[in-house]
């Protein structure tokens, strides 16, 4: 047995040894850093254990290594078992259930890997990322008559891989640094982002709010055009409410709770047309049934001509006489590819826009990388007498829209087993108990409408610094009280609050007194909505884009992500990202 | 202005169909200007496509350097396969300072045809150690056509003249031959005018002369009773008489310069029921560009054989205040391949039937030029400047002249002609 096994055997509670070595492999496939982590981790699970019993950790029985996870610091625990629990995934949670018949065949679209792309091209507009904002981008230029090549650092996924593959092995695939990327600070918080032909539409639970009116008067775009905008968008799209036949009991306990306070929900609008509710979103849909930019959007850029490199991470612009002549892309096998174009558009999403910027030279401006909103969620779950089985219905069904003019949205959430981020609460033993007991939860999460407080820094390797702002912490706390009251309202028994200190609540009050005795460093934090790193604004002084989209300061830099959004969109952004891209590339002459 | 030609062979493979062939290109660049690293220059990219048994044929097509503006060069070719199809080669070397030397002698390319299509890529690369010393010595930098000192000058302006002018003398029979085209533009916007006219100076007689209105081609033409078809070679590097920075930059009154300062001609001149049948004839074609004549000046042309040419122009301006100065003399004197070229230290005096030229040239050397016109076989000559006001000029390609080169007081060299000088003084 290995240090690893040691930790994993104490912290999940697994005595036999041939699981404890699956589990310890595929920890091996985890990215470098969370591998690190854990090792690390591990390392000082051991260390402590010989220096308390004088005895290595896989020697201990038990009872005696629960007792040692309980000398550990809570936030240890809690920090080792989310790379622990994707590991252990498949051997201790139910698999996923087996997804119906496909809703739709895989979209034509013109995917080459960059191995067998030429080294010299050129094209008319070169897109780099292919999701939300590069697809509608592409799209809209293609159309045009351009010769549009859009370079994609990840590559494609089809249906049948996905339905091949359990969701925790492709969840590695579909994510940039295999989901682990973390932005420092107090709380840190989790920041997963897709990288796959579709960008984050492809991970990404389908939801589908319309940007808010206050939200666009608070931004330098025109409200009408924006409207237009995201018609098309969800046209595109086919956005349509969800019904409630495959909604999942997750989502009705959420209607169910919140009808009971009076308060105003909804299934979700999403772009799931034919959703059968595997509950697979985050780790792409087996069906094809949620109705990504690679099913749309995409397609139709290629019916127009629009070419995709694949395994194609864009280095740089390149830059003659402060005008865009092409990009400057890296191969797996670590030579180039470039592609000459007068029109480069950058769609690489909120963390690696800055970052391509400064490689190409064209960070100067002070506000690249900064003002970066993630729209902080949390999470809560409540258990409830009967099966909930969380897994098995529509990832992110209904929507709790009662405080949202204040900030606050709450969504009933439930990803595949394993892969939400909720935490279960205790280790060992006690952990074995809760995710055996884990189908009699339902899960609700939260979103807020947060300053804009991070920052991008690095040239190569996204370092992304978040501070939870005070107001946003308290507008946090209040969330997860909201979220108590729906699931007690709701039937629910007792809520995890996945705070360690205090991890189960009885009552309303309990919850209350646990919320307000957290410190804002224990809340459980993941942002899903990155924005803002590269705002678009009539400012100069304060903007990186202006209002057409264009990079200040170079010719021919276009940027149509959610890095210009200017502030937290304080809903799921897709629809903002998608219109905002049509804005950016309206303007693209 | 120069340009900067040179040859490059890069070798490597080219991939169609999924197999890897060889291939090898051949090129011939021509770039407007002079090559300079730092630069970013775009000109003509020509040679050879050769993929055995796929293509083998001439190509054309546009290369840019810029390896440090742009980090790129890049070479636009197109070409003919075997099967008939025009392809279309399209590459760069992409110059990264991390690896300089690679960088720049690895040129992958597509090759893509009529509709675009990718057809190949072509990895290809410079061989530095067997290619680097022809290829370096094969850079020439020719003088740029654009700068052609026979290209006209005026460009619109008004109140300029601008003048060619070709003398010649027939070794058979002594006669000389003079054919004066310009053109005048008015100082008032009006139309420009183009009128030339023609002489010939049989030795020992009164020399004809002739007219013409209107555009004519240099070496054919006719004016009043003479007509002349002439085929002109040779003519040597040209003699910049006024410094070429006055030619180019057009700073001074007007400027003097001999294109063609050792051409021969062929051809034949009539005049009146006479032929002239050329062979071979020595003589040469200048150019005058600027606002007008002089208010008196000296011309010589002296043919002094084997290449050598003596070229004097002597004038003073008419503008106030320059024109109480002594004349200003212009003095290029090529011998054996070497220019004397001499302005300061030099007197002339200037009048009729003989002028003389004399003063320092440097390097310790004197120089003493003395031209004689005789009066018979002088022709003169109404000139009007652009502004109408009148000149007259004595011109005869049969003068005599008589050159005395000395250093130290030593006579160094010395030419004499007799009768195939071509001179002429204008005075108003």
């Amino acid at each position: 047995m290995s240090a690893l096994t040691g930790a994993a055997a104490a912290l999940l509670g697994v005595e036999d040894e041939a699981r404890l070595a699956r589990i310890a492999g595929r920890a091996g496939t985890l990215p470098p850093p969370a591998r690190l982590g854990l090792r690390a981790g591990a390392g000082a699970l051991e260390a402590v254990s010989r220096l308390t019993t004088g005895r290595s950790l896989d020697t201990l029985d038990a009872g005696r290594r629960d007792a040692l996870c309980t000398l550990m610091p809570g936030r240890f625990t809690e920090a080792m078992k989310i790379p622990l629990l994707l590991a252990a995934g498949p051997e201790l949670l139910p698999a996923s259930p087996p997804a119906a018949g496909q809703a739709r065949p895989d979209a034509e679209l013109d995917c080459t890997p960059a191995a067998e792309w030429p080294a010299c091209t050129t094209a008319d507009a070169v897109v780099i990322g292919s999701g939300a904002g590069g697809a509608m981008a592409a799209r809209t230029l293609a159309r045009q008559g351009m010769r549009v090549v859009i370079v994609e650092e990840g590559r494609r996924f089809t249906a049948a891989e996905f339905r091949a593959r359990p969701p925790l092995d492709r969840f590695l695939d579909l994510y940039r640094g295999g989901g682990a990327t973390v932005a420092l600070g107090r709380p840190p918080v989790l920041l997963p982002e897709g990288r796959a032909v579709g960008g984050t539409t492809v991970v990404n639970s389908g939801t589908c709010y319309r940007t808010p009116e206050r939200v666009l008067r608070r931004w330098d775009v025109p409200a009408d055009e924006f409207g237009a905008h995201l018609d098309e968008v969800e046209r595109t799209l086919r956005v349509a409410p969800q019904p409630l036949g495959p909604l999942g009991r997750n989502g009705l306990l959420a209607l169910a709770g919140a009808e009971r306070l009076g308060w105003q929900a909804a299934p979700l609008r999403r772009n799931a047309p034919g959703c059968a509710g595997s509950s697979q979103c985050a780790a792409g849909c087996p069906r094809n049934a949620k109705y990504g930019v690679h099913l749309n959007a995409l397609p139709q850029a290629c019916a127009a001509g629009a070419r995709i490199v694949t395994h194609a991470k864009a280095e740089n612009i390149l830059v003659e006489r402060g005008r865009a002549t092409g990009v400057r892309a890296r191969r797996p096998d670590g030579s180039f590819l470039e592609i000459l174009a007068p029109r480069v558009i950058v769609a690489a999403g909120a963390t690696q826009t800055p970052l391509l910027l400064r490689r190409s030279g064209l960070g100067g401006h002070p506000e690249l990388g900064r003002n970066m909103a993630v729209h902080p969620a949390t999470t809560l779950a409540g258990r409830f007498a009967e099966p909930v089985v969380a897994w098995s219905g529509v990832m992110q069904s209904v929507g709790i829209e009662e405080l949202h003019d204040d900030g606050i949205l709450i969504e009933a959430t439930a990803g595949p087993p394993g892969m939400t981020s909720f935490v279960p609460p205790g280790a060992g033993r006690a952990l074995r108990r809760e995710l055996a007991g884990a189908d009699r939860l339902a899960v609700l999460g939260a979103m807020i409408a947060d300053a804009p407080s991070g920052r991008v820094h690095g040239r190569r390797r996204a370092v992304v610094r978040y501070d939870l702002a005070r107001q946003d912490a308290a507008r946090l706390r209040r969330a997860l009280l909201a979220m108590g009251r729906v699931l007690f309202a709701a039937g629910a028994e007792e809520v995890l609050t996945g705070l360690h200190h205090r991890p189960v609540a009885r009552t309303l009050d309990e919850l209350s007194a646990a919320i307000t005795l957290a410190p804002a460093a224990g809340l459980h934090l993941a942002g899903f909505h990155l924005s803002g790193t590269a705002r678009l604004g009539a400012d100069p002084e304060r903007a990186p884009v202006d209002t057409a989209g264009r990079l200040r300061g170079v010719a021919g830099v276009h940027v149509a992500d959610a890095s210009v959004l200017p502030g937290c969109p304080e809903v799921n952004p897709q629809l903002t990202v998608m219109a905002m891209a049509l804005h950016v590339a309206a303007g693209i002459a | 202005m120069r340009r900067t030609t040179f040859a490059e062979v890069m070798e490597g493979t080219v991939r169609l169909d999924g197999a890897d062939r060889p291939m090898r290109l051949e090129l011939s660049a021509d770039l407007p200007g002079v090559l300079r690293p730092w630069g970013d220059i775009e000109g003509a990219l020509s040679g050879r496509v050769v993929v055995p048994g796929w293509a083998d044929g001439p190509a054309s097509g546009r290369l840019r350097v810029a390896p440090v503006a742009a980090r790129r060069i890049r070479y636009t070719l197109e070409f003919t396969a075997l099967d008939g199809r025009r392809l279309r080669l399209d590459g760069w070397k992409s110059a990264t300072p991390r690896h300089p030397v690679r960088s720049m002698t690895f040129l992958p390319a597509t090759v893509t045809d009529a509709d675009g299509a990718v057809v190949g890529e072509a990895r290809l690369r410079f061989r530095l150690r067997r290619d680097l010393a022809r290829f370096l010595s094969g850079f020439r930098f020719p003088a740029d056509p654009a700068r052609d000192p026979m290209r006209p000058r005026w460009r619109g302006q008004p109140g300029r003249l601008e003048v060619w002018y070709t003398t010649l003398s027939d070794p058979a029979t002594g006669t000389g031959v003079w054919l004066h085209h310009e053109l005048v533009a008015p100082p008032d916007d009006g139309p420009a005018r183009e009128h030339g006219w023609a002489a010939v100076f049989p030795p020992g007689e009164r020399p004809v002369f002739g007219r013409y209105e209107g555009p004519l081609a240099r070496l054919q033409g006719a004016a009043g009773e003479i007509a002349w078809d002439l085929r002109e070679s040779g003519g040597g590097d040209p003699l910049y008489t006024f410094p070429r920075w006055a030619w180019e930059r057009e700073l001074l009154p007007a400027a003097q310069i001999v294109p063609k300062p050792t051409a021969s001609y062929d051809g034949t001149v009539r005049f009146g029921d006479r032929v002239l049948n050329l062979e071979a004839a020595p003589g040469g074609t200048a150019r005058i560009y600027g606002h007008g004549n002089a208010r008196r000046w000296a011309w010589l042309h002296a043919d002094l054989g084997d290449g050598d040419v003596c070229e004097i122009v002597t004038a003073v301006s008419t503008r106030p205040g320059l024109r109480h100065l002594p004349p200003l003399t212009f003095l290029r004197l090529r011998t054996g391949g070497r220019e004397i070229a001499a302005t300061l230290g030099l007197r002339a005096t200037i009048g009729l039937p003989s002028w003389t030229v004399r003063g320092r040239v440097g390097g310790g050397r004197r120089i003493h030029v003395e031209v004689t016109q005789r009066r018979a076989e002088t022709v003169s000559v109404d000139y009007a400047d652009p502004g109408g006001a009148p000149a007259v000029c004595h011109n005869s390609e049969r003068a005599d002249v008589r050159i005395v080169l000395t250093r130290g007081g030593r006579v160094e060299r010395h030419w004499r002609l007799e009768g195939t000088a071509h001179a002429e003084v204008g005075v108003r």
